[in-house]
């Protein structure tokens, strides 16, 4: 942690209002959902924050780190399958098993992050998929008597106090709470001098190791990071639906985070919300138009990748203005 | 524990089919190449059309279904991967799965989402001191020794050859030399491709098709490539039936976990040898 104190400490101090303005930030986001619920349903709403939820964790992993990970659902899915099967072998309390299910997702990146921040570029990626795919053959054939395997099971948590847990207006309200929590922390985190220690290891990881730093320790803390959030989408995603199926950690479905991180402009979190709304909202109602959207979003993946790299943020933020000259010196969303 | 050894060979000798052409396109362009297995299935699928069309004959249909992913190959190539050189890996990363996803719905579009029934085309079984060996197997483990043995005169003897090794070693070099090398990567993709689609061919007779099926044997080509080293030729040749016969063996006593295996020693093998990519 001694390094976190070097670095760029005392640069961060001169956002004086950063307290306001962080409430400020969290209060147009919770503007923003509120504002969205009633033009789509209360329960779609939902989805979309928990995908938020997600989009913010990969996003610290690709936008900030620069690991592209091809199978981070697989930290959501041990989230979910632990909220689940806590709930239906052990205690049925909810906040309990949320707990246990970021721990879990938590531990199992800190046990893979060891081996896999060792990796760079496609390297990281494959392995990211290598593993998911493991993960999704555990929970649906050896781990079969437990997961019960391609149906899933249902995971109904019980009220606790005056939370029932089948109202949406509730549901509503924890994942509004967890999703601004870990829009905070991030927020403080990539603004910190941890941050810029990530963002350099993106730039230039040897520069960054030449200047002492331990960037194998930070990595592996990122990825860390990246997992327990991951998780906690996961146990959201277990509590929202009230059922676990393999379907949570589907190799294949990867690829709709990467693309809302990259719609929504990478390395902001902004851009990580406005993608995964948009992504969201994408197939969603895309589907209903559109049979073959799938082919809808490969094309506009190859337009991201050849003419729109910045993202949506990174338009909305070139626009000018005071804020958006200030934030440029700040790049962190 | 015959049939194991064999069922080992004949899925390398698919791997092998289908990790050359990922293996080569990575050693030369840098780009991995997500939509490689997309000419697979295409191909399956070309092949399916083609054999009532003319009336079940096996070879003619599968030299035409490989004939066909040379145009659609060169498409891919000249439109897409041709932007990606020297890109970051992500992009190329992204470009190109967006190509699989592009590809996909194109073939649910055309032959539709359900799985095809398709069989061997010979049940012919050869017998050796008591035991029999299924003559499609063999063929198909001959066929990838023979590919082998032609790549490697090729890639020796030939001067294209020597310019794509040349360019795996030092692509600006190569260059500086006056030798157009986009155009030797573009034949190195066509070439690649139409070996996947021939791997595609031969092994759709035993295996489902479907159109996903292209991405769950992309994982185990990739597999086999970062095992043997991506752009190392004879290493992925090495580690295609290396881990065929792990494939085998694994599914001779767990039958679910053959894949799984393979993810395992892959992961066992970049913990200790990392590749910087």
């Amino acid at each position: 942690m001694e390094a976190k104190k070097m670095g760029m400490g005392e640069k961060t101090d001169d956002f004086t209002p950063r307290g306001t303005r962080a409430g400020l930030e969290l209060f147009v986001i919770a503007i923003g959902f509120f504002v969205l619920t009633p033009l789509i349903s209360m329960h779609r709403v939902k989805d979309f924050m928990i995908f938020c939820i997600f989009a913010l964790s990969f996003d610290l992993l690709y936008g900030y780190m620069g690991r592209l990970s091809f199978g981070h659902l697989l930290y959501l899915g041990t989230g979910a399958y632990c909220f689940g099967l806590f709930i239906k072998y052990g205690l049925n309390n909810a906040f309990l098993a949320m707990l246990l299910g970021v721990l879990a997702a938590g531990c199992l990146g800190a046990l893979l992050g060891l081996i896999m921040v060792r990796a760079t570029g496609a390297c990281f990626s494959l392995m990211a998929l290598a593993f998911n795919h493991i993960g999704f053959f555990m929970v649906l054939s050896p781990l079969k008597h437990i997961t019960n395997g391609e149906d899933g099971f249902g995971a109904h948590a019980q009220p606790i106090a005056f939370l029932n847990f089948n109202n949406k207006g509730v549901l509503f309200a924890i994942v509004l709470v967890a999703l601004l929590a870990v829009y905070y922390i991030l927020r403080r985190l990539t603004l910190s001098p941890y941050g810029i220690l990530i963002r350099s290891v993106k730039e230039d990881e040897t520069r960054v190791r030449f200047l002492g730093y331990p960037t194998y320790f930070y990595k592996w803390l990122t990825f860390v990071i990246a997992s327990l959030i991951a998780g906690l989408a996961g146990t959201l995603t277990a509590l929202n639906y009230k059922f676990v199926n393999p379907n949570v950690m589907d190799v294949h479905q990867n690829v709709g985070v990467v693309f809302a991180c990259l719609i929504g402009g990478a390395g902001k979190l902004y851009g990580a919300l406005i993608g995964g709304v948009v992504y969201m909202l994408i197939s969603n109602y895309l589907a209903i138009y559109i049979q073959r959207w799938e082919m809808f979003l490969g094309i506009a993946l190859l337009i991201i990748v050849f003419r729109f790299r910045r993202g949506i943020w990174g338009y909305v933020e070139s626009l000018g203005g005071y804020f958006q000259r200030r934030k440029a010196t700040h790049p962190a969303g | 524990m015959v049939y194991t050894v064999l069922y080992g060979f004949s899925i390398g000798a698919i791997l092998y089919f289908i990790s050359i052409g990922l293996s080569l396109t990575f050693g030369t362009m840098r780009v991995v190449n997500f939509a490689h297995t997309l000419t697979y299935s295409i191909g399956v699928y070309i092949l399916i059309t083609l054999i009532p069309w003319l009336k079940g004959a096996f070879i003619p249909a599968a030299a035409g279904a490989i004939l066909a992913i040379i145009p659609i190959s060169y498409l891919i190539e000249r439109l897409i991967i041709r932007r990606l050189y020297g890109e970051s890996l992500d992009y190329t990363f992204i470009a190109t799965f967006a190509i699989t996803l592009i590809g996909v719905d194109t073939i649910k579009l055309i032959w539709g989402v359900n799985p095809l029934p398709f069989s061997a085309p010979m049940n012919a079984y050869l017998n050796f001191w008591g035991i029999t060996f299924p003559v499609y197997r063999i063929l198909i483990i001959t066929i990838a020794i023979a590919l082998f043995l032609g790549l490697e005169i090729f890639f020796r003897k030939t001067i294209m050859g020597k310019i794509v090794i040349a360019a795996l070693e030092d692509k600006d070099g190569v260059r500086c030399l006056g030798v157009r090398v986009d155009k030797y990567f573009s034949l190195m993709f066509i070439l690649g491709s139409g070996l996947a689609a021939l791997g595609g061919v031969l092994y759709a007779p035993i295996s489902a098709v479907h159109p996903y099926m292209g991405l769950s044997i992309l994982l185990l080509a990739f597999a086999v490539v970062i095992v043997g080293g991506m752009g190392n030729l004879r290493g992925t040749f090495i580690s295609a039936f290396a881990l065929g016969m792990v494939m085998a063996l694994t599914a001779r006593y767990w039958s679910q976990g053959a894949e799984t295996m393979v993810f395992i020693v892959m992961a066992i093998v970049l913990c200790f040898r990392p590749i910087d990519i």
